[in-house]
């Protein structure tokens, strides 16, 4: 079986703007799924966004997206990904069904395949019976919709997402991540959520990408990023935990011990690594183990924890 | 029974539908983007409101035009006579000025500064579309809405009179005429869409861009005329006079000259370099506003 091609792929990634540096030698692969795209305002996350749109040349580096270039090959990139961006000022006097239709046909299909994938798309967002309204007597969580809406009504094999839930009551917030979330999956569309709010890319997102003054400080699978990296794993053992801890130190392992429940960690080992040390430890030690699980973390103390 | 399911029956989901139809590229891309923009401008598919200024000028250029047909058709004698007393295709702008001066202040702001106050410049540049063929999609906008009062009043009357039989005589005059209206109509429609465009690339205020439009065409024209006249400036000055210049060019091309004494002896030659000139000057300053203008925010 061989691993599903990356979406994204980028490689030594600078981008300056005359003094002021963007990216500063981003490396990061975003794969299928929904990728959060995390970091603080001026972190380079809308710089990221606009290289894969092939909106601008990266100083230095590459980006490949869909296994194509898009510095030089923009409009087969942007004819197969979708955009919602981040502002919500979208035309008021235009009804919703007209402007996702325009989309569609910008996006290169017929008028008649455009007209009936614009209702289409609106009526996946939750706007079907809202279609024909103006944009500008919507509100703002309907105007999110209408923007997710066009970014995914030409059927696109990625959408970009710029905080998609920005202005958004934790009602409305709760049911965009879930459209989100079924877009990603059931639909079988990649995603990329560009957001500064930690809570809902570790919601939603398979993967993260996090950036900090313009380098990627952190990547790779949530479970990665909350458990495996950090090599630490709980163990609760039904007696001799004291014998348990030696046996672990004497394989290099840092050890606290909390009645019958032990934290190890081991630098330099993730994963199966940790878990098979342990098991050695526990076997010498003749403990029975009743709980080995990973110690995981949110995804806002890796963010912590790199420095952003 | 089945008539009692169909009322009850009700839609829980559509389910997704992959789309695996014909994609048209960056040529429907543009051709969509043109389409959209005349809509727009033209007031088609909004309020209202949105109709009465372009439907008040389109009526404005058309009056002259259908007046003159109408007097062509019905005091033919007279004209057989008298042939200077209709004014010639040539002195037609003379009386549709108020409607091109409208459409070129109303038409490029009402385009590209709505879709960068709106945020939609950076949806369509998320498209096929790349900064430059955007801009070709808005300028062949401009430049079509500006042809129907530029452009049709003109070929209009060459068809109403052709079929009224008060047109001109024989294939090689018609052709000939065809060709200078279309050329005349062009002069002044790229001239206005070039320049309304470069004002508009300038602000995101609709209103600023229509005003400076104005205040330029007439201002430039206002100097032009009294460094020339006034201040017995040279007279190749009035090449900076934006408003007067495409309508000298038509008269050339109609093999005239125009009512100024001052412009009159000034070389065709000049005259086309200064509008060339003046038409490059304004697609380059559009082409460097959006060259790196900033889109995904």
């Amino acid at each position: 079986m061989t691993a599903a091609a990356p979406v994204i792929e980028a490689r030594g990634l600078v981008k300056r703007y005359g003094s002021t540096t963007a990216l500063d030698g981003a490396d990061f692969t975003v794969g299928p799924g929904v990728t959060g795209l995390l970091g603080a305002n001026g972190a380079g996350k809308t710089t990221v966004l606009g290289l894969v749109l092939g909106l601008h040349r990266a100083t230095e580096g590459s980006v490949a997206v869909l296994g194509l270039d898009p510095a030089s090959a923009g409009p087969e990139v942007r004819a197969r990904v979708g955009y919602s961006p981040e502002h919500h000022t979208l035309p008021p006097d235009t009804r919703a069904h007209d402007l996702v239709r325009h989309i569609a046909e910008v996006h290169g299909l017929p008028y008649r395949d455009a007209t009936s994938r614009a209702s289409d798309a609106l009526w996946q967002v939750g706007l079907g019976e809202e279609r024909y309204r103006p944009i500008g007597t919507m509100s703002t969580g309907q105007r999110q919709r209408v923007k997710l809406a066009q970014a995914i009504v030409h059927d696109p094999a990625l959408v970009l997402l710029d905080e998609p839930t920005d202005g958004l009551d934790p009602t409305q917030r709760d049911d965009m991540l879930a459209l989100i979330r079924r877009i990603g999956t059931e639909f079988g569309i990649d995603i990329v959520l560009s957001s500064h709010l930690l809570e809902e890319v570790e919601r939603i997102c398979d993967a993260a990408v996090i950036l900090a003054d313009g380098r990627v400080v952190a990547s790779g699978s949530i479970s990665e990023l909350t458990a495996g990296a950090t090599g630490t794993v709980l163990v609760e053992v039904d007696e001799a935990a004291d014998a348990v801890a030696a046996a672990l130190r004497d394989r290099g392992a840092t050890v606290t011990v909390d009645g019958t429940y032990l934290t190890v960690s081991l630098e330099g080992r993730t994963g199966d690594e940790v878990y098979d040390v342990v098991r050695d430890a526990v076997v010498v030690a003749g403990a029975g183990i009743r709980r080995l699980t990973s110690r995981t973390v949110t995804l806002e103390q890796v963010f912590l924890a790199v420095g952003t | 029974m089945s008539e009692r399911l169909s009322a009850d029956a009700r839609i829980l989901d559509r389910g997704y539908r992959p789309y695996t139809g014909p994609r048209l590229g960056v040529r429907g891309a543009v051709r969509s983007l043109t389409r959209h923009s005349i809509q727009r401008v033209l007031g088609i598919k909004r309020v209202f409101w949105a109709k009465v200024l372009p439907g008040l000028a389109v009526f404005i250029a058309y009056v002259p035009a259908i007046v003159f047909v109408g007097i062509s058709v019905l005091f033919d004698d007279l004209l057989a006579d008298n042939p200077d007393l209709l004014p010639g295709y040539a002195d037609y702008y003379g009386f549709v000025t108020a409607a091109i001066v409208v459409f070129a202040a109303f038409v490029a702001p009402e385009l590209l500064c709505t879709d960068r106050r709106t945020g939609m410049l950076g949806l369509y540049l998320a498209s096929p579309l790349t900064r430059s063929t955007y801009l070709a999609a808005k300028a062949l906008a401009v430049l079509a809405v500006l042809a129907l009062v530029t452009l049709g009043p003109p070929l209009f009357m060459l068809i109403a009179r052709t079929v009224a039989g008060t047109g001109p005589d024989g294939p090689a005059q018609l052709a000939t005429l065809l060709a200078r209206i279309v050329l005349a109509g062009a002069v002044i429609a790229v001239l206005q869409t070039s320049l309304s465009l470069a004002v508009s690339a300038a602000t995101t205020r609709k209103a600023v861009a229509s005003a400076a439009v104005i205040l330029i065409l007439l201002g430039s024209s206002a100097v032009a005329a009294a460094l020339v006249e006034g201040a017995d400036a040279p007279a190749e000055l009035l090449a900076i006079d934006l408003f007067g210049l495409p309508f000298e060019v038509v008269q050339r091309i109609y093999g005239e000259t125009g009512d100024n004494p001052d412009a009159a002896g000034l070389s065709t030659g000049f005259l086309v370099a200064a509008y060339v000139g003046w038409t490059s000057l304004f697609s380059a300053v559009v082409w460097l506003r959006y060259r790196r203008l900033a889109v995904t925010r």
